[in-house]
């Protein structure tokens, strides 16, 4: 059963040009299957939106993508390299360099300041400090926060948190950016902050980006509309 | 680019998992409180007395740290899972969480063995000033070896756990 829409499958000029390819992926947990067999590639630069019911496995699949759930069968490239045959650590390092994760639960460190939480990649990426100085002020400026870099993540709103997560995933310049239902804790001036960026740094950097959503905004910004049709027995 | 892990990126990622002064208070008092005793005792006793006695040292020491790293990644074990899905390695947190108690349970063992050695040279101890001096280095020794030992079997189990 397939149960996901196939974009770009085989396109013989695009070879080479994808930043995620799956090849007959499937997915279960115990007896629960969540995926089987899927099948495609999405081309680098493109913005794809994830949509579907609750608890349909669009986390799942972002995850996946990032390396940090496995599929039970079926490889998975990203930007041509097999993540599925990785070891966790060189997981980490290859998530550190390439991926921007921005997850639908928080994961900033509460007890670390804004600014410590958006560097942590960048020390893992083994940047030197001269460019973790200038790629973080950067960020900060573009997302906005940079008035907040000294405040202990802790104190923050919920919507402030999520900005900060936003910077955190783009402060290395990935070329894949994975957010999940990223604009869900955001005020509506927030959210369009967010997607002015998103669609800036898809359309003048190229940057791939894969997000779930239930955000019409979104899916209206995005290129490809993929849907996952059923919930999860 | 540098592979190891920063002093920096060490004293982030420590304070992540929330090794915190606490932690490094605990770890130095005891080990300077098993320090000082046994570098005290060992100038009182003969041969086999301090062998037993450092041997003591290292088993209730590496014991005491091994439960602590054990904790720490324990009430951390989110944390570890963000910081893992930043790029983190578990060399990294490992690095993190055995140098904290490292410093600290070394300093707290040079201290405490320290005071126990002029303690011991006080009290009347065998063998004089050398035998002090040989106290506190052996006292140090077993100590910094015990607190390796201890933090690396905590992170061990953890991990594999």
């Amino acid at each position: 059963m397939e149960r996901l829409r196939i974009i770009e499958r085989n396109e013989p000029a695009a070879q080479k040009k994808f930043s995620v390819e799956v090849k007959h992926v499937s997915k279960s947990y115990g007896e629960t299957e969540i995926y089987s067999d899927l099948h495609f590639q999405l081309l680098r630069g493109t913005f794809v939106a994830l949509v579907g019911p609750i608890g349909s496995g669009k986390t799942t699949m972002l995850n996946m993508f990032a390396g940090l759930e496995r599929p039970t069968s079926g490889t998975i490239l990203v930007m041509g390299q097999d993540i599925t045959e990785m070891s966790d650590d060189a997981l980490g390092e290859f998530r550190a360099s390439t991926i921007g994760l921005v997850p639908q639960v928080q994961t900033l460190i509460p007890e670390l300041t804004v600014r410590e939480n958006v560097e942590l990649p960048l020390h893992f990426a083994k940047i030197d400090q001269e460019n973790r100085q200038r790629k973080v002020d950067y960020v900060l400026e573009k997302v906005g926060i940079r008035g907040e870099s000294r405040r202990i993540v802790s104190t923050l709103s919920v919507g402030e948190k999520q900005m900060v997560s936003f910077a955190r995933a783009m402060v290395n310049d990935p070329p894949i950016l994975l957010l999940d239902e990223p604009t869900e804790a955001l005020d509506p001036l927030m959210a369009e902050v967010i997607l002015g960026l998103l669609r800036g740094d898809n359309l003048t950097l190229g940057r791939t980006i894969f997000v779930t959503t239930h955000d019409r905004r979104v899916t209206e910004l995005a290129r490809k509309t993929l849907r996952v049709k059923k919930k999860i027995p | 680019m540098s592979r190891g892990v920063s002093l920096q990126e060490g004293q982030l990622l420590a304070r992540s998992l929330k090794v915190s002064r606490s932690t490094h208070l605990v770890v130095a008092s005891v080990a300077a409180a098993v320090a000082a005793n046994a570098a005290a005792a060992i100038q009182l006793t003969g041969p086999v007395g301090q062998i037993a006695l450092l041997a003591l040292i290292f088993v209730t020491l590496a014991a005491g740290t091994s439960a602590i790293s054990s904790d720490i990644y324990a009430r951390s074990s989110q944390t570890i899972a963000n910081l893992r899905s930043l790029g983190a390695s578990s060399r990294s947190l490992s690095s993190a969480v055995f140098f904290s108690v490292i410093v600290y349970g070394v300093a707290g063992s040079a201290l405490g063995a320290g005071l126990g050695a002029t303690l011991g040279f006080v009290l009347g101890g065998q063998g004089g000033a050398v035998s002090a001096v040989v106290a506190v280095l052996g006292v140090i020794l077993a100590s910094s070896a015990a607190a390796a030992a201890g933090v690396y079997a905590g992170g061990r189990r953890s991990w594999s756990g």
